[in-house]
């Protein structure tokens, strides 16, 4: 995805009031991270569970305590293959707890031909998803938009879901 | 020196106000039992991730002190989060960590830290203050002088096992914990 294109799309989650970003970084996403990096808002992880462990830590705070109450809502990103990693976390602190975030998911292994690691998980990463009852929407530059907002309004009303970008090209 | 004596001296010396978020298996099984007059956030699965959840909150509501109950099994699983909390340094985030050197929840395997030293892990990672006690005078000691100090602190409570006596489950469900705790903001 193109970088002004990400870059945006931080801007906007922002914008509309998601306040944590924190996760362990993934190429196919290095714009929207460097976006977050300069404005100050992210925070790097040593493991895509840890990441889960902050952000629900963060998303029980409310940001306005008093007249219209806020929720400080949280947004993890990670490649598919820590979210791999984070099943367990999903399943027994996110889902159990009731703790929504967003998940942004980077997709390698979209393309047949990258790199073999990204293979497998790349292939099985949409019944994942599935399996975990995570809705999921792929972002694209088109409109990109209607996906962040499509995300937005299932964190208002209290659900976790997926944004996934697709690795277009091969390094 | 067991647990639950442990955490009842703890108790003793953490402001109502104050939070505390509690770690898998018998950690917070026996909290609950001793206690629960407070919004304890008590950590059901998730293994591992008591600091994470507690540093989280940290950064959030800087003003409050937070108290991780860590086991040595659970901050093994996670000791990524050690470099973390190093690295951003919340004052007023404290790290207990119920150190009796097995994984007594699951039928007392034992833990590597029978052979490595969390206390000079979390030093390493930058913690503003560590601490290791063995005796209840000590643990009460290091509890009345961390209250003038800065976070991170980390104070690992070198246990014995307690195998004759069992807390049972706690019995508020997951989302009744969370919102309990979020209620009190």
């Amino acid at each position: 995805m193109k970088e002004v294109i990400q870059r945006k799309i931080f801007d906007y989650l922002l914008k509309n009031k998601i306040y944590n970003f924190v996760g362990v970084p993934d190429s196919t996403m290095k714009h929207f991270i460097d976006q977050g990096l300069k404005r100050n808002k992210i925070l790097i992880t040593t493991r895509e569970d840890e990441a889960i462990g902050i952000a629900a830590g963060m998303s029980l705070y409310f940001e306005k305590k008093w007249e219209e109450r806020i929720k400080s809502n949280s947004l993890v990103f990670m490649q598919n293959a820590g979210f791999a990693n984070s099943m367990s976390t999903i399943t027994s602190l996110v889902q159990l707890y009731q703790i929504p975030m967003i998940f942004l998911i980077g997709w390698r292994g979209f393309r047949e031909n990258d790199a073999p690691e990204h293979t497998k998980i790349g292939k099985i990463q949409p019944k994942l998803l599935k399996a975990l009852s995570l809705q999921s929407m792929i972002l694209n530059e088109e409109d990109w938009k209607k996906s962040c907002d499509w995300a937005l309004k299932l964190i208002k009303e209290g659900k976790s879901c997926a944004l996934i970008i697709p690795r277009e090209f091969v390094d | 020196m067991i647990r639950k004596t442990a955490i009842t001296i703890a108790l003793e010396h953490i402001e109502y106000e104050e939070r505390i978020i509690a770690a898998n298996g018998f950690i917070s099984r026996d909290l609950f039992d001793i206690s629960d007059t407070r919004p304890t956030f008590y950590m059901i699965g998730s293994m591992g991730l008591a600091s994470s959840i507690g540093l989280g909150i940290a950064l959030k509501d800087p003003e409050k002190k937070v108290f991780v109950f860590d086991g040595d099994g659970n901050i093994l699983m996670n000791l990524g989060s050690l470099t973390t909390i190093g690295s951003l340094k919340p004052k007023n985030l404290v790290h207990v960590v119920f150190d009796n050197s097995v994984h007594e929840s699951t039928g007392s395997q034992p833990t590597n830290t029978n052979f490595v030293s969390i206390e000079k892990i979390a030093k390493a990672c930058n913690y503003n203050h560590t601490f290791t006690v063995k005796t209840k005078n000590n643990f009460e000691k290091i509890l009345r002088k961390i209250k003038k100090l800065k976070g991170p602190i980390m104070i690992v409570v070198k246990i014995q096992q307690s195998d004759t006596e069992r807390s049972g489950r706690i019995n508020i469900s997951p989302v009744g914990i969370k919102e309990r705790f979020m209620s009190r903001w």
